[in-house]
Order: C-alpha cells, then sequence, then structure tokens
C-alpha cells in the first residue's frame, strides 16, 4: 500500500514539473488545441528613394508582389528624378494631362498646402534643387539666387482642369510631391491589404508608418519613434493609424564653417526651416495628411504647430525641439511609453 | 521510512534538474542582440552583438564599387565611414537592438535587429 501511494505522488510530481515546464515554453495549455493564427509574412525593397518593409498576418506572396508592383508603378509615375514620370513631364513642358491617380493625389496636395497656409508648399522644388538635396551636390546658393527661385515657389499659381485632368505650372514653376507620396502610399497599401482579407498588417515606408488592426493575441502594434540626436524617443501602442516622423537629422550637409543645413526648406525663406524643432511626428487615420503635417508643423516651429493643433485638434503629435523638450498632444501622450535614456523635459500641449 | 524518503528526495530533485534544464533552453529569449548585415536583400553577415569582446571594423563593397565600413562594439554596430554622397548612414550613429535599421539607399545596404525584439518597427 504505502509503496503505491509513493508512486502515486512521485507520478503526480513530475505530472506538475511536466505541465510547468510546457507552460515555461510556451507551449498551448494543456488539452486544448488553439488555432494556429495566420502567420506574419512580409516583403521588403528600396524604392522611392527609401527602405520598405511591409508585412500582415496572412499575407500571400501574390499580395506583397502586388503591393511592391504599385509602389514601383507610382514611383515611375510621380518621381521628380525619372526622366519620364507624370510629374517630370508636367515640370518640363509646363502643362499636361495626368493619370487619374497622378490627379488625385496633386489634388489632395494642393488642399494639404492651403490647409497648412503654404507652409507645404510643392512649388518648392526648384529651391531645394538649388541647395543640392536632389542630386546630392550639396552647397549653399547665393542669397540673390535663392531670392530669384522664390518668384517661382507658390502653389496657388498651378491650374487645374478636373474635367481633362490638365495641370498647367507658371513659367519657370516645377513641383515635387515627395512629402506626401509616401503618406499616400500607405494609404493605397492600407485599401490593397484590406480588399485582399489582410486586416493586421504594418507598413514602414522610410519611417513613414501605418499600422492596421492587431497581432494575433489582440495587442497593440509598438511602433518606436526615433531620437533626433540618436537613439530611442520611447514607444507608442497603436493600431489602425498612420504614423509619420519629418526631421532635419537624417538629410543635411555641413559647410566649411560647420554650419548645418538640412533638406525641409522653408517656402517663405528659400532656407532650412529653422522654427526650435528637431522631429515632428504625425500620428492621424489618413496617411498622406500625416506626411503632410509632419513637414509642415516642422516649417511652422513649435509655437506655430501648437496653434495649428489647437485649430485642427484631428490628429496628435509629439515635438522634440531644440531646446531639450519632448511635447506630446493629450492623446498622445495616453499612448506614449518614454524610453528609459530619453533625455527631454517631457509635457503635455494644454488644449 | 527513511529510505522511501531518501528517493522521493531523490526523484524530485531529478525531476526538478530535468524541467529547469527544459525552462532554461525552451524560454523565449530576452532582449535581442543578434543583427544582419543584408545588401540587396542577401545576408553578408549575422553577429551577436552580446558576444562581441573588443572593436572591430570590415568593408562593405557595393557592386559599383561603393563602400561602407561597418564598426562593430560590444552591444552596439554602426555604418563608421562610407563613399555614398549623402552619409545618412553614417548619421544614424550606433544601432543598438531597438533603434531602426541602418540604411545606406545608394549601396542597398540595411544593418537591422534580427529575431525577436519588443517593438514591431520604427519611425525616424
Amino acid at each position: 500500500m504505502r509503496y503505491r501511494t509513493l508512486l502515486k505522488k512521485i507520478a503526480s510530481l513530475f505530472l506538475l514539473l511536466l505541465l510547468l515546464a510546457g507552460c515555461a515554453s510556451g507551449a498551448s495549455p494543456a488539452g486544448g488545441v488553439s488555432p494556429s493564427p495566420a502567420e506574419l509574412r512580409g516583403t521588403e525593397l528600396f524604392a522611392m528613394d527609401t527602405y520598405m518593409e511591409l508585412k500582415g498576418y496572412g499575407a500571400s506572396d501574390a499580395l506583397l508582389e502586388a503591393a511592391a508592383d504599385r509602389i514601383r508603378a507610382l514611383e515611375d509615375a510621380l518621381s521628380t528624378t525619372r526622366e519620364e514620370s507624370e510629374i517630370s513631364r508636367l515640370n518640363r513642358d509646363g502643362e499636361t494631362n495626368v493619370s487619374e491617380e497622378t490627379y488625385r493625389i496633386l489634388t489632395r496636395s494642393l488642399e494639404l498646402c492651403r490647409e497648412t497656409g503654404g507652409a507645404l508648399d510643392i512649388t518648392v522644388y526648384p529651391v531645394v534643387r538649388a541647395w543640392g538635396f536632389t542630386t546630392q551636390s550639396y552647397r549653399v546658393p547665393e542669397r540673390g539666387e535663392i531670392a530669384a527661385l522664390l518668384e517661382t515657389v507658390d502653389y496657388r499659381g498651378i491650374a487645374r482642369d478636373d474635367s481633362t485632368r490638365a495641370v498647367s505650372l507658371p513659367e519657370s514653376a516645377e513641383i515635387d510631391l515627395g512629402a506626401v507620396t509616401k503618406g499616400y502610399v500607405v494609404d493605397v497599401l492600407r485599401s490593397l491589404f484590406e480588399e485582399a482579407g489582410v486586416h493586421d498588417a504594418l507598413f514602414n515606408l522610410g519611417g513613414n508608418v501605418l499600422t492596421m488592426g492587431t497581432k494575433p493575441d489582440g495587442s497593440l502594434w509598438h511602433v518606436g519613434i526615433q531620437d533626433p540626436q540618436g537613439g530611442l524617443l520611447g514607444t507608442v501602442e497603436i493600431t489602425d493609424k498612420a504614423l509619420i516622423t519629418s526631421g532635419g537629422y537624417e538629410r543635411y550637409f555641413e559647410d566649411e564653417d560647420g554650419n548645418v543645413y538640412w533638406h525641409i526648406m522653408d517656402p517663405q525663406t528659400g532656407y532650412p526651416a529653422d522654427g526650435g524643432l528637431l522631429s515632428v511626428t504625425v500620428m492621424g487615420d489618413e496617411g498622406i495628411r500625416c506626411d503632410a503635417l509632419s513637414t509642415a508643423l516642422f516649417i511652422m516651429g513649435t509655437e506655430g504647430a501648437e496653434a495649428f493643433w489647437r485649430n485642427h485638434k484631428d490628429f496628435d503629435m509629439l515635438l522634440v525641439t531644440s531646446d531639450g523638450r519632448l511635447l506630446l498632444t493629450p492623446d498622445a501622450a495616453a499612448v506614449f511609453t518614454p524610453d528609459e535614456a530619453c533625455p527631454y523635459e517631457t509635457a503635455v500641449i494644454e488644449p | 521510512m527513511i529510505k522511501t524518503r531518501t528517493w522521493i528526495i531523490i526523484l524530485a530533485a531529478a525531476a526538478l534538474i530535468a524541467a529547469a534544464g527544459t525552462f532554461f533552453t525552451l524560454r523565449p529569449r530576452g532582449e535581442a542582440k543578434l543583427v544582419e548585415v543584408v545588401q540587396d536583400g542577401t545576408v553578408l553577415r549575422e553577429i551577436d552583438l552580446s558576444s562581441v569582446t573588443r572593436e572591430y571594423s570590415f568593408e562593405v563593397v557595393w557592386t559599383d564599387g561603393g563602400t561602407n565600413v561597418v564598426t562593430v562594439r560590444p552591444g552596439a554596430i554602426c555604418v563608421s565611414a562610407a563613399d555614398c554622397p549623402d552619409k545618412v548612414c553614417v548619421h544614424h550613429g550606433w544601432l543598438t537592438d531597438q533603434s531602426a535599421p541602418i540604411v545606406c539607399l545608394p549601396h542597398r545596404l540595411v544593418i537591422r535587429a534580427k529575431g525577436d525584439t519588443s517593438l514591431d518597427t520604427v519611425s525616424q
């Protein structure tokens, strides 16, 4: 009898330990057959002058290929560095008829130029080129040269005809949709994935992020935000949101005296925007608007960006200022966890 | 009686050791320290930053002859020099396991964390 009791004790001890080991190794609960979640599948590509990652739960090879093809087709239509693109043709000839999609992007871009009071201006391209940012042959233009180029900078001079999709530019004006293209692309990718029945996905086009749905366990996407001075600022947990950052810290050059010039040009001055900001992160529903706002708010500067947000409140933002502060809108603060090493004095923007 | 108890203790200890062994071999890894150096989709090197004991550098050459010098030190990796025009890869600085990947577009070079990280992506 005693021997049998002992055997039972040992057997139950083993069973308990096995269960513990099972739990520790992450196996499914004993007896339960949990449905295996759709596999996270993705692709990566170099396009639009950036590195892109697309991934989605249950995304098929066909969907990922279609997405990559769509990105390349948009690049072919919109790129200013491709001589045969629709935008290059418009810039060269001054007027042209564009495709339906290009016309739609252009129309939305002009609405965003207007909404931001011209802080975003798609006609600033000749100035950006004069500084060498389109060719990486960097130089500081003469004041007179900048003043002459600024004569052509005004998005309100662009004429359009909705029925024929004809677009014409004033003499010497040229446009670049680079400040909104990647935001538009994440919107397109969202539609593509939704149509294919993939509702949980994540896109990152060189820092322009869009999240859809959640992970299989229901948890939100964890999106890190880069500290413009290196390392990580912190993390936001989001779903169904675009999150787009603009800053001067990635594309810049230094002159012989050590002065730094970055690629985001103020369309008013023709010089790199200097509104006291190092980076602007915008969160919202529409990718193209978040992309446009991240650039426009960077140009507006700290106070301008705060004022713009108070007037709209239909997006959220994180501002890193050059005097060492991290400013967040209340809803951004609610989903943001600062990194342990985050060096900034954090404050919530008063509504 | 004493004999039986001894056996229980021995068996229980053996079981515990077995369970502990299972736990340590199968438990999910903590911080990911693995990074991979990828050029145009091809993995050139995989480096465990946690096992790096002293700083070293190596050169990566792209098909057009363009080069990036990659420097590795305990816990971190960076592109320390490059002959691309914009130097975005060099400006990126050190990559720890939590940062956005280092990218050199002209040379199609990406240095990124590999495996499970606590972040799904990074906006920069």
